[in-house]
């Protein structure tokens, strides 16, 4: 099947840093892929160049075949990619559902003049928005907070504001850039559920994630980097067991442990670092 | 019928009825120059209430509707809407000028329309060929409207009336659909609206056009209501004023806006006696508004009314999302 999103040669330097480093990632429609790795292994440089937030140095990006390297980030979300961010930013002081329709925008065509005009077709386009807006927030459960100023919401909810924002066009790739960071254990695994449901409902998701136990059930294949190179890719059963990154979550010189303790080993050596 | 139509009759009733109330010429006079200040601070509203980009440039705009209104009635007798419309729309043609610079952000985006508006007022002064120079434009005619010689002081206040009538209900309607959802998401966080497909350049450029013919128009109108041109009236000064009524009336709400331009265009008038009062006590509003977190007078009157329906009627006073442009 060609992938969706097909990444290759990919380098980003800042100053004499080299933060990704000639990496390749494909990612299959219809599939979670999770990116992995320690502390400043790239993963979130290298979803912010599929974004396009931050310019390549070199390497190239096809989207459904398409080669978007140079593509601006307003492009590539009318494209269909979309995503949340690591700090959240939400449009604070917009009440939740307007929030979600600005995720719309894209979508979306009535100029100036129609709005002026006051034309059949804007008010009939509003009240398509709303309705879609309401829904996305409906799927993410928080239906009843439509009115709220986003800004007064809790931290947890806010998370669910912004995927709302991202899925409410239908995108065919959605970037999480950790989506249950700050989450406690409920809520994170309330964030696995909706991560397959998404997936569930077409889109494709490219996962930046620190949680083993989010990682590890919502992901259909994974890709680990470490120090800005591509360590390992493969299913999480596969990277689990993959020597090198086991090495590399543990740090060189440890024993291998016995198998069943590695997800949790992977996990307070996250911790610890 | 909602509150804020109400509010707004019962507003348009006052306005209407003002020159019947003070009928002195000369009263008359200023309050047309009041409406002419609530066009301008509109779009620095527009600007900086809503997109969040602080102009120091409208000014310029404000002084290029001027004078081309003013040179094609002096010059080619161009009747006095289309002067003004003229004027507007090469106000907005020059904004374009800005587009280049729309990238730079914040204080950066300030700094450069401030240049624009050093730049502007330069020729102004000095290409006596276009403007006059120093000496400015003199003897514009009166404007006629349909035939009808409008030029008197009443018959003007009405025509300024009924435009700043027609930009309030533009800006309001821009403020309430796709494109102003877009402005105000751009203002609170650039990057997750350019994330969800707004083209932040382009709305930030289509945001200085439609703010730069409004305040053009505002340009023409006071062209032919003063029948003099000064360069030294669309000096960086008045950039500062224009930004002066928006801060005052409160950042984000349209009325706030006009509240604004109402008080720093009367002001001065009533304490005209006191000389540069004017100045400190400007000074004062602003550092003091500046602590209400930038929603202004606007802002403390919706508090003190809020405030006087809970203490008078014992009922809750409601709690609304920010205030943000109404």
């Amino acid at each position: 099947m060609t992938p969706l999103l097909d990444v290759s040669g990919l380098t980003r330097h800042f100053g004499g840093l080299v933060a990704v480093n000639d990496v390749a990632l494909e990612i299959a429609p219809g599939s979670v892929h999770g990116l992995i790795g320690p502390n400043g292994a790239g993963k979130t440089t290298m979803l912010n160049m599929v974004s396009g937030h931050l310019s390549s140095s070199s390497g190239w990006i096809r989207f459904e075949r398409e080669l978007i390297t140079k593509t601006p980030v307003d492009v590539r979300a009318r494209l269909g990619i979309r995503r949340t961010f690591q700090n959240l930013k939400l449009f604070r002081e917009m009440t939740v559902l307007e929030n979600i329709m600005v995720g719309m925008h894209g979508q979306t065509q009535c100029e100036i003049w129609h709005a002026l005009l006051r034309t059949p077709r804007q008010k009939a386009e509003e009240a398509a928005i709303a309705e879609q807006a309401r829904k996305a927030l409906d799927f993410v459960g928080l239906l009843h907070l439509a009115e709220m100023p986003a800004g007064s919401l809790p931290y947890g909810s806010q998370r669910l504001v912004e995927i709302a924002r991202a899925i409410v066009a239908s995108p065919k790739l959605l970037l999480l850039d950790e989506p249950a960071a700050g989450l406690n254990g409920a809520e994170s695994k309330k964030m696995v559920g909706l991560i397959r449901a998404i997936r569930d409902s077409g889109v494709t998701i490219l996962l930046v994630e620190h949680h083993m136990d989010v990682v590890m059930p919502a992901c259909d294949t994974i890709t680990v980097l470490n120090y800005g190179k591509r360590l390992a890719n493969g299913t999480p059963a596969q990277i689990r067991e993959h020597p090198e990154v086991i090495k590399a979550y543990l740090g060189g010189g440890v024993k291998r442990r016995p198998k069943a303790d590695q997800p949790k080993a992977a996990e307070a050596a996250h911790a610890a670092s | 019928m909602t509150h804020s139509n109400i509010a707004r009759i019962v507003v348009l009733v006052l306005l209407i009825a003002a020159p019947l109330v003070q009928p002195n010429a000369y009263w008359v006079h200023v309050f047309s120059l009041a409406l002419i200040g609530v066009i301008l601070a509109f779009s620095q509203q527009l600007l900086v209430g809503m997109a969040g980009i602080v102009s120091l440039g409208q000014g310029a705009f404000y002084g290029i509707g001027a004078y081309t209104a003013a040179s094609l009635s002096i010059a080619y007798k161009l009747p006095f809407l289309l002067a003004i419309l003229i004027g507007g729309l090469l106000a907005g043609a020059s904004s374009l000028l800005l587009v280049p610079i729309v990238r730079l952000k914040g204080s950066s985006l300030a700094v450069a329309t401030l240049g624009f508006a050093i730049i502007v007022h330069l020729v102004m002064m000095n290409e006596d060929w276009l403007t006059g120079g120093s000496i400015g434009l003199m003897d514009i005619p009166h404007p006629t409207l349909f035939g009808l010689p409008v030029g008197g002081e009443t018959a003007f206040y009405y025509v300024c009336l009924a435009v700043a009538a027609l930009v309030f209900l533009t800006f309001d309607r821009i403020a309430h659909s796709r494109f102003g959802r877009a402005l105000t998401a751009m203002s609170q966080d650039e990057e997750a609206a350019r994330a969800s497909g707004v083209a932040i350049s382009l709305y930030k450029s289509k945001c200085f056009l439609i703010a730069a013919i409004a305040s053009g128009i505002a340009g023409g109108l006071y062209a032919y209501h003063s029948q003099y041109l000064n360069p030294n009236d669309f000096s960086f000064q008045k950039s500062i004023d224009i930004l002066m009524m928006v801060i005052i009336g409160g950042i984000g709400s349209l009325p706030g806006a006009a509240l604004g331009a109402a008080i720093v265009v009367l002001v001065p008038e009533v304490l005209r006696s006191s000389g540069e009062f004017r100045l400190i006590l400007f000074g004062v509003m602003v550092i003091v508004l500046a602590g209400t977190g930038n929603r202004g007078l606007a802002g403390v009157i919706t508090d003190l009314v809020k405030y006087a329906i809970a203490r008078w009627w014992h009922k809750p006073a409601p709690t609304t999302a920010a205030a943000r442009v109404s």
